[in-house]
């Protein structure tokens, strides 16, 4: 037990029994960054453990390794007691490794039965449909997971997808399973039933690694937790010696105040009587022409920050987009600095001074492939300096890529390079900049803090109160409730689409807000949407 | 420690350089050992090669005849790619922009001044119209337009062979597969290279300056590379998508014009000799870049001109059409290739 030995918190099992899996002194390096530096981890049967840290930390990366995809520069992976190397997923899988990703790889127009027999060895090779699926439930019913195996996957919900994603990898004879955010799009109560899978799994001397950086429900399923920061362990601690406190230290390494950003200084603006966005009964479609936004009522006034809560995928993209002129409003009202702004297109809505940080920056927000200073000037480039007339000047838009890369305080070595050499983080930041730019009136940020660390989300969150003192309405959409509370002033909660309820973020308690999230209507509704 | 090799998502340009230079080379070399197996000599060939091309000056004027199409039809491909559209039509652009520049000649009277603006016009039109239905149907429908420009490639070859051989063919009777011999001649610029040449690489630059100096043109490029970005900052992507595209059919119908007015000075089944295809290894060549078609155009043009001489020397027309296939093969692995890079990897410390 040299693993357990080197760690100070030690499992409470059977002396000899060697961890599932071991890691040791893994290394991996990306071109200019370091992704893993000697990190050493053991799992053992039985157990839950644990991978914490922030965006970036190597969490991922890690994973990846262990599971095959990509192969670390130094480093051992030990499996049941034997060195192993894992060429690609595939050998990771043969070997009893497991891995639940975040988003789902499955076959949206099959079958549960179908989706959990493709590209299986022991599928049968002639099977009808009623064989297959009585298969699919004799095998769900072993592993203790209810699915409908006649269902197509594209029906069900993300919890039930989850469940057919976890069956599939367990049916492949998983010993170690890995979940990345498992939770992130589950309801608080799909999350509940998640866990109690997760125990009866290990409870039969399996082993489940659970990635997470949200710390309340790490304490709640976890026997172990592994702190990573900055490529590097910080610690393996036993779950029962920890406090929330202290795993934020260590995964921040040092103490973060979360400041309440709602007061507001002497010389802010006021929070305006007359909303300068105004939403009535908007609802919206998808490319498919199915609703996906039904009866939204919203004001947003200026100097407010309004927050958008929700399970993401409940409506957030497309509230975001209809906000921002991206998307048409299939019925409703859409008034703008006291204009009907109904039928506006993206670029009048940033004519006005409507930013928007995009949830999906490099699906839209940025073209990829395309320079830095191309990405850069994207709001700016139809006038001075950047074009004069009908004349585009790249030594201009240079210029203005620098100076909002400056403000961004991101380090480009080279405008001309492809946007995305730059760090998701740093994409983000440079998207934050440039949209503040020309958020005058009104800024949408939908998820802006998604993979920056503690101290760049601090950094946004001081960026958007600046907005809101000098009189700037920003809309916050955010899946993390801590960040809503301490910044909002009021929060409305999406759910399938609607708005269950606006609350005053002084009056709201984390429970109200969660039942909401979970499809219950909020009784002071009513109050909230009247004037502020 | 050991070593291993990791792929790396951006290859940096010298290494995709080197690459393409090691990429031609390679494909000349596995061209020269097949050639040997047959019996020739190689380097024999080779000598006659670059001697007949670089030689003298009618080498070189030969080589120059070949490129003016090359660089048009390259620049046709490379802009489309611009806004994210595979234009494979342009064989059949070609055409129908040789077919509606003929027209003009044959049935218009007028001087020579007035009537090579007006083909010219003309070609640009024919090619434009050729290509205004997989626009459409792109732009409106997202109907793939790789398959729709392709297929029209078809139609267009054998509606020239048809009007060649039947309602136009040479009154005269001198010629049995061919219009009359085209009243008006683009005025020769270099020997017997016409005045399409300078012109194509006028065009080129051109186009080039327009791309990267003009609101329009910054704007075609975010539309190219990503369409929901395009979106997102408010930019009409179908009318810039549709204006490209027909740009692009224009450039690959003056190409024909070119070729018609300029070098053959008849309309006849097969005048596109391949041109439009040749147009979409170019513009591989090129990596889309407006200003590397004229680089790429003269390596193509030099390598069909080979081609003719070692015709001259008994080789089969198709050793070219291979030399070039190879090149095209080696080229995108070498593309990939760049991507990777050697790493040292330590064993973990004890």
């Amino acid at each position: 037990m040299t693993a357990s030995a080197a760690t100070p918190a030690t499992m409470e099992i059977a002396p000899g029994t060697p961890p599932l899996v071991l890691l040791k002194g893994i290394c991996k390096y990306f071109p200019g960054v370091i992704a893993n530096k000697d990190v050493d981890l053991d799992v053992m049967p039985g157990e839950i453990h644990a991978l914490l840290g922030e965006n970036g930390a190597g969490k991922s990366t890690l994973m990846n390794i262990l599971t095959g995809i990509y192969q670390p520069d130094a480093g051992e992976i030990i499996i049941d007691g034997y060195a192993r190397t894992f060429a690609s997923p595939v050998e990771a899988i043969a070997a009893g490794i497991g891995m639940v990703h975040q988003h789902f790889k499955l076959v949206k127009a099959f079958t549960v039965a179908e989706n959990i027999h493709l590209g299986w060895d022991e599928t049968p090779k002639r099977i009808s449909a009623q064989a297959l699926e009585a298969r699919t439930a004799e095998l769900a019913g072993a592993l203790n997971l209810a699915v409908r195996p006649e269902a197509r996957v594209g029906d069900l919900s993300t919890g039930e997808q989850q469940r057919v994603e976890i069956l599939r990898v367990l049916t492949r004879n998983a010993r170690v399973l890995i979940l990345d955010e498992p939770t992130a799009v589950l309801t608080p109560a799909e999350a509940h039933e998640l866990f109690k899978a997760l125990k009866e799994f290990v409870s039969r001397g399996n082993a489940v690694i659970f990635i997470s950086h949200k710390l309340d429900e790490v304490l709640e399923i976890s026997d172990r937790i592994t702190v990573l920061r900055g490529g590097r362990k910080v610690t393996t601690e036993l779950t029962k010696d920890c406090s929330q406190k202290m795993l934020a230290r260590l995964m921040v390494g040092h103490d973060i105040v979360l400041s309440n950003l709602r007061a507001r200084g002497p010389n802010a603006a006021q929070v305006s009587k007359e909303p300068v966005m105004r939403l009535r009964s908007v609802s919206a479609r998808n490319g498919d022409g199915n609703t996906v936004l039904q009866g939204i009522s919203l004001d947003i006034h200026a100097g407010e920050i309004l927050g958008i809560a929700g399970v993401a995928g409940n409506g957030q993209k497309e509230l975001s987009q209809v906000l921002t002129g991206m998307r048409p409003a299939a019925s409703g009202e859409i008034v703008v600095g006291g204009k009907d702004f109904s039928g506006a297109g993206a670029a009048e809505f940033a004519a006005f001074g409507v930013g928007h940080i995009p949830e999906d920056r490099l699906y839209s927000g940025l073209a990829p492939a395309l320079s830095v200073t191309d990405n850069a000037v994207i709001r700016e480039y139809m006038k001075p300096p950047v074009s004069v007339g009908r004349f585009f000047r790249p030594r201009a838009a240079t210029g203005l890529a620098r100076q909002i890369a400056e403000a961004a305080s991101v380090m480009v070595p080279d405008f001309g390079m492809p946007v995305r050499n730059l760090s998701g983080g740093n994409q983000q930041r440079l998207v934050a900049r440039r949209e503040m730019r020309i958020a005058d009136k009104v800024l949408i940020a939908a998820y802006p803090s998604r993979g920056l660390d503690v101290g760049a989300i601090n950094t946004m969150m001081r960026y958007f109160v600046e907005l809101r003192d000098l009189g700037v309405g920003v809309i916050l959409i955010s899946e993390e409730l801590e960040e809503l509370l301490n910044l909002s002033d009021r929060i409305a909660v999406m759910f399938h689409g609607e708005i269950m309820g606006i609350a005053e973020t002084g009056s709201a308690s984390i429970e109200d807000i969660g039942l909401m999230m979970g499809g219950q209507r909020g009784g002071f509704v009513a109050a909230s949407t009247a004037e502020v | 420690m050991s070593i291993r090799v990791q792929r790396f998502p951006s290859a940096p340009p010298s290494a995709a350089l080197a690459a393409r230079a090691a990429a031609i080379v390679l494909a000349l070399l596995v061209a020269g050992i097949i050639l040997a197996g047959t019996g020739a000599s190689p380097l024999k060939l080779a000598g006659q090669v670059i001697k007949a091309t670089f030689g003298s000056s009618f080498g070189l004027e030969d080589v120059g005849l070949l490129v003016t199409p090359l660089i048009l039809t390259g620049l046709s491909v490379a802009v489309a790619q611009r806004i994210g559209a595979w234009n494979i039509g342009g064989e059949g652009q070609f055409y129908a922009g040789a077919f509606a520049a003929t027209g003009v000649a044959l049935f218009i009277p007028g001087p020579s001044v007035v009537m090579l603006p007006l083909m010219f016009v003309a070609g640009a039109i024919g090619g434009a119209l050729w290509i205004l239905i997989p626009t459409l149907a792109r732009a409106y429908a997202d109907v793939n337009e790789l398959i729709t420009t392709l297929l029209l490639n078809f139609v267009a070859t054998l509606l020239v062979y048809w009007v060649a051989t039947g309602p136009w063919l040479d009154p005269g009777g001198q010629a049995l597969a061919t219009t009359a011999r085209l009243p008006h001649d683009i005025p020769e610029f270099w020997g017997i290279v016409h005045w399409g040449f300078p012109l194509a690489v006028v065009i080129t630059i051109l186009v080039a300056a327009v791309l990267a100096f003009t609101r329009w043109g910054y704007e075609v490029r975010i539309a190219g590379s990503n369409p929901q970005a395009a979106k997102y900052a408010g930019m009409p992507f179908r009318r810039h998508l549709i204006l490209v595209m027909l740009l692009s059919g224009a450039i690959a119908g003056i190409a024909g014009m070119f070729e018609v007015a300029g070098t053959v000075h008849r309309l006849q089944g097969g005048i596109s000799n391949n041109f439009g295809y040749l147009g979409i290894m170019v513009a591989v060549l090129a990596r889309g870049s407006a200003l590397g078609v004229l680089a790429g155009a003269a390596l193509m043009g030099i390598i069909l001109n080979s081609g003719i001489i070692l015709q001259t020397q008994g080789l089969n027309v198709s050793t070219v059409l291979a030399i070039t296939g190879l090149i095209l093969f080696f080229t995108a692995i070498g593309d990939e290739l760049a991507h990777y890079r050697i790493i040292r990897t330590e064993p973990a410390k004890a």
